[in-house]
């Protein structure tokens, strides 16, 4: 079975218009996800603006604060859900630091969308299992609200999220929505519980295997940091899913986001502008060349 | 339109004809370099001593810092004011054949779906007058990479210098046009045209520098994960990031906010594929190691761009070779795969 990942078209750009001047967005609200990880819910100041504006579940975008700097993050709400858009960041630097101080009425600055997206019409009519880990359920949970906003359109859904510790779960309130619908299978695990965690201890790769979804008529969708993606990978060959059935997103260190800056490439491939969304099959072909 | 010619001393009054309609920029010396400068109206000595410049022609279009905008807090909270080049015409007179040729290839990048609309303005606005090449460096290879160091399909107009005279001639329409419009061009006869012809001629012979390409695209594909050889290569190599700079086609930026208290502006400045911070991401580096960042640069301009754009992102102007200051070698290197 083939996944077809679409590429950017860029033709949410008008002829003319400056790529590099960003939207002026104003914060609405901040969530303290775990110490060092902010979800930032945020809007057009402009209504016309935000009437026009689109994306696709897995584009990123690039997000400024005045004065300190750009920075790349992943669009993490639904393009079903546009009262407002969300992003998700660890503090990690200067940039991130500048944006964890931002507080609700703040102004960020925002230009994108950039790069493809998930398949969403290549996976319809298929048992989907989403596998994240820490903050890479940023990008997945854009794809899951959108994939149960449009519930009967696909089969099955079995989504895990792992984090090392009970304190270091992120979108606890998604967790706890997708663990009461009833048309979702979650499970959630931590490397390490707590004094006070009674859910399931484990690494995601052995919890994957335990739960065992069938490769037949689904596709793996996974996002998380480089190591759980390795062994994630791994898990998935074992259960019989083909390199074509194992979707994720890579990450690279961008600028411009546009496929101009010159330093997210992996060989010929520039993830901002030929990805960040990339089958297993297609990492496979020119990954294993560089790293 | 046949070809024209002008007396060499007579280029000052050609210059200052050009200059009521345009910005003419030619080569000049400027902080002990040579560089393309705005003509002080006056001088065309520059014929005499001029080879090439040490910045590239790049740096007019895309400069080394960019103001890209300002941003100032107000009381409706922040307001930008983008910052595009103006709008008035320029000249570039005097860029050679290979330069004018690194111009077309990276058009291509800054082109490319998401329009770059500072360079795109700029290269819209400027006409290229090019001067052939009579005696080429002894670190030019630009034959290797099809450029004719007297001849030039990438300019507007390009000139040879015959000695007494400048030989001049339209390559495009635009440069067509503005001849049309000059006063003070005699028509050429066909001992100049001959003349020109043997210039070019000699100047193509007189380069004996050369780049190995057959075949390049295979061979660096079976070298890529040949650690050894990359590491060799690299030992000297001070990732001072000189290579890039002087690079006519090499164009990687970053983007960065200056600013002072409630405004600033939001610049992009050159950056290099040599320094480990390019890549650096919060917990890992792809191209840590010297040795990576030695082959991303060979790599990306020897086989990515040719797969994305068609087109080798080098002209063989030299400028790597001559300015570095531990005598890196691209030939050598790209030569030994």
């Amino acid at each position: 079975m083939m996944v077809a990942v679409e590429k950017d078209k860029g033709d949410s750009l008008m002829e003319g218009d400056n790529v590099y001047i960003p939207h002026v967005m104003k914060i609405e609200k901040v969530i303290e996800e775990t110490q060092n990880i902010k979800t930032f819910h945020f809007n057009f100041k402009d209504e016309t603006q935000k009437a026009q504006f689109g994306f696709k579940s897995g584009q990123f975008a690039e997000y400024s604060v005045f004065g300190v700097g750009e920075a790349t993050f992943c669009i993490s709400s639904s393009p079903t859900r546009m009262d407002h858009l969300e992003f998700s960041v660890m503090r990690v630097g200067k940039v991130t630091q500048a944006i964890h101080e931002l507080q609700e009425g703040d102004e960020i600055g925002f230009r994108g969308p950039y790069g493809n997206w998930f398949p969403l019409d290549s996976i319809q009519g298929k048992n989907l299992v989403f596998v994240g880990g820490g903050i890479g359920l940023a990008p997945l949970r854009s794809l899951i609200w959108n994939v149960l906003d449009n519930r009967d359109i696909y089969k099955d859904i079995v989504i895990l999220y792992g984090a090392r510790s009970p304190a270091d779960l992120s979108f606890k309130y998604d967790l706890e929505a997708w663990d009461k619908d009833d048309r979702v299978n979650m499970y959630t695990t931590v490397d390490r519980g707590d004094e006070s965690w009674t859910g399931r201890v484990g690494l995601i790769p052995p919890v994957l295997e335990e739960i065992g979804p069938s490769p037949e008529n689904t596709v793996a969708i996974t996002c998380g940091p480089p190591i759980m993606i390795k062994f994630t990978l791994q898990s998935l060959e074992k259960l019989g899913f083909t390199h074509d059935q194992i979707i994720t997103t890579l990450e690279m260190r961008m600028k411009c986001g546009i496929g101009k800056c010159g330093r997210c490439n992996i060989g010929n491939i520039y993830v901002c502008k030929d990805g960040p969304v990339f089958t297993y099959a297609q990492i496979r072909s020119f990954l294993s060349a560089e790293f | 339109m046949g070809y024209k010619r002008i007396k060499k001393d007579q280029l000052n009054a050609f210059l200052r004809e050009l200059s009521k309609d345009y910005a003419v920029v030619l080569p000049s010396r400027s902080g002990g370099q040579v560089v393309f400068g705005p003509w002080d109206g006056e001088n065309t000595d520059f014929l005499d001593w001029y080879k090439n410049t040490v910045i590239p022609p790049k740096a007019l279009f895309f400069p080394p810092v960019e103001e890209m905008f300002r941003f100032r807090k107000g009381e409706e909270g922040y307001e930008i004011e983008e910052l595009m080049p103006d709008k008035g015409q320029q000249i570039i007179f005097g860029i050679r054949p290979c330069d004018a040729r690194a111009l077309k290839i990276i058009d291509m990048l800054f082109a490319d779906t998401y329009r770059d609309p500072y360079y795109l303005r700029r290269r819209e606005n400027s006409l290229l007058i090019g001067l052939g090449c009579n005696e080429p460096c002894d670190t030019c290879f630009c034959a290797s990479l099809d450029i004719s160091p007297g001849q030039s399909e990438d300019v507007d107009i390009l000139c040879t210098d015959t000695g007494e005279d400048l030989l001049i001639e339209a390559i495009s329409d635009k440069g067509g046009n503005l001849l049309s419009r000059m006063s003070g061009l005699s028509d050429a006869g066909s001992e100049e045209e001959s003349k020109a012809r043997e210039l070019r001629k000699s100047a193509k012979e007189r380069i004996t520098r050369e780049i190995n390409l057959s075949g390049l695209q295979e061979r660096m594909r079976s070298n890529f994960e040949n650690r050894a050889y990359w590491e060799k290569v690299s030992k000297k190599c001070m990732a001072c990031g000189i290579c890039t700079y002087v690079c006519p086609t090499c164009h990687c930026f970053d983007i960065n906010d200056e600013n002072r208290k409630k405004e600033g502006k939001r610049v992009r400045n050159w950056d290099s594929c040599k320094f480990p911070l390019f890549t650096r991401m919060p917990m890992e580096n792809p191209r840590h190691e010297k040795w990576r960042r030695m082959r991303q640069r060979y790599h990306h301009k020897f086989e990515y761009y040719p797969m994305n754009f068609g087109a080798i992102a080098c002209t063989g102007c030299g400028r790597c070779i001559r300015e570095c200051p531990v005598n890196v070698d691209v030939t050598e290197i790209i030569g030994g795969i």
